[in-house]
């Protein structure tokens, strides 16, 4: 009875500790909804530029199945860069209104867009950083068996920040920044058990919600 | 019985430190075989004829020891795709002397240089990929108008449950891409292509 309860309490202050903290902030010029049709799409990219990090494909992916379900369809990363090639390669992509607009002058571009109906672009740009490592774990295996014993613990920095282009009226309609931090753990017990902070899905599904709700109106 | 568990339960850490040793191997041979998009541009009115010899198409660098990338099938359908999305008619042929003389360019690249960088060099978790390409443009009757460097770069996002093979393979076509891009981009605004450009220009009106 002791041993359960000690147990017990080992692991609900373990998992009390994996608690995450996630702040969003965004900006809109209007409180109007952002208006969309149902045959207009909406493509989910991520920036590629910077030298020492690219933005998390799996973020990328994880935002676009948040928006996914709603009236209208929404465009993955790699289908959008084929289809426009070479114009959102690394070294080519708009980083600001002022290029896109220069961009879509050009006729063979604005036709591309336009036959395949996308409206919207929601550029992301941000990375996953872990640091303050802690503890220490070692693991043996012998012909008897092996194990783990110890303690790990490490903190978990999430930034992202998404902006939402119109290709329609050339105009940014939202930017939205999410933090999020957490401290995640592993306990060596015999098994190593995992406490991992969920740090990325929450920073996700709080874009993803906030994004929802910008695309919440039906037009035509 | 015993004896028979022991040595079922050796050979099992036998083989998984082979598996485990097998994955930390430093030699790769890897094919490029993607194909690429087409090019989202209007095409000038231009004949260019596009050189792709023998060396060209099976082209094979060996950026490190032990590690060799083909990648002449891949280069040979991006760079037909840039080309068609610059000129309004190209053509490719094997060698030079292939080249009709009604066309306005001729133009062969050639690889110069290709580099990579691995974690295990560059101790960051991403493979680099790094390719030299040379342009020699010429007029039909082989007057030179310019050798054009084109760089190009391409990397992998993360190379973390990554093969090493699959990895170095995704940053050549990240860097081939690249280099399409950096065609399509740049290529009219080469200064030597500038002024062919205005002197046929001049030539057609006059």
């Amino acid at each position: 009875m002791k041993y359960g309860s000690f147990i017990a309490i080992s692991a609900a202050l373990a998992m009390g500790g994996c608690g995450s903290t996630t702040t969003i902030d965004d900006y809109r010029p209007t409180t109007e909804p952002i208006e969309i049709q149902s045959h207009e799409k909406v493509a989910v990219l991520g920036r590629r530029d910077a030298g020492h990090y690219e933005t998390d494909t799996s973020f990328i992916q994880c935002l676009g199945n948040q928006l996914n379900g709603l009236h209208f369809q929404v465009v993955s990363e790699h289908e959008f860069i084929d289809a426009l090639y070479p114009w959102f390669e690394p070294r080519t992509a708009p980083k600001g209104i002022k290029r896109l607009t220069q961009l879509m002058g050009d006729e063979a571009v604005k036709a591309k867009v336009r036959a395949e109906g996308i409206r919207y672009l929601v550029w992301l740009d941000g990375e996953v950083e872990s640091a303050g490592h802690a503890g220490t774990m070692s693991c043996g295996i012998g012909p008897t068996g092996g194990g783990c014993f110890g303690y790990a613990s490490w903190d978990k920095n999430v930034f992202f920040e998404a902006v939402v282009w119109d290709l329609d009226d050339l105009t940014e309609e939202a930017r939205i920044r999410v933090d999020s931090e957490g401290t995640s753990y592993v306990i060596g017990i015999v098994a190593p058990i995992p406490l991992i902070s969920p740090v990325k899905s929450q920073a996700c599904e709080g874009m993803g919600s906030k994004l929802r709700s910008y695309f919440s109106k039906e037009v035509g | 019985m015993r004896e028979m568990t022991d040595w079922i339960r050796k050979a099992g850490l036998l083989l998984l430190a082979g598996a485990v040793l097998g994955g930390c191997a430093t030699s790769a041979s890897v094919a490029v075989e993607g194909t690429f998009p087409t090019v989202v541009s209007k095409p000038r009115d231009i004949h260019a004829v596009i050189v792709m010899d023998e060396a060209f198409r099976n082209y094979q660098a060996l950026p490190l020891k032990n590690v060799d990338i083909r990648f002449g099938s891949a280069q040979v359908d991006l760079w037909g795709k840039a080309f068609r999305g610059l000129f309004e008619q190209v053509e490719v042929v094997f060698s030079r002397s292939e080249a009709p003389s009604g066309a306005d360019l001729v133009i062969t690249p050639s690889v110069q240089e290709v580099q990579l960088s691995t974690p295990n060099q560059s101790y960051l978790n991403v493979y680099e990929v790094w390719i030299k390409y040379r342009l020699d443009v010429e007029t039909p009757d082989g007057v030179p108008i310019d050798s054009w460097f084109l760089p190009a770069y391409g990397k992998t996002p993360d190379s973390a449950l990554m093969s090493r093979s699959r990895a170095i393979e995704d940053a050549t076509v990240v860097a081939l891409r690249d280099a399409g891009a950096k065609l399509i981009l740049d290529f009219f605004r080469i200064p030597a292509i500038h002024v062919w450009m205005e002197q046929r220009l001049a030539s057609t009106e006059s």
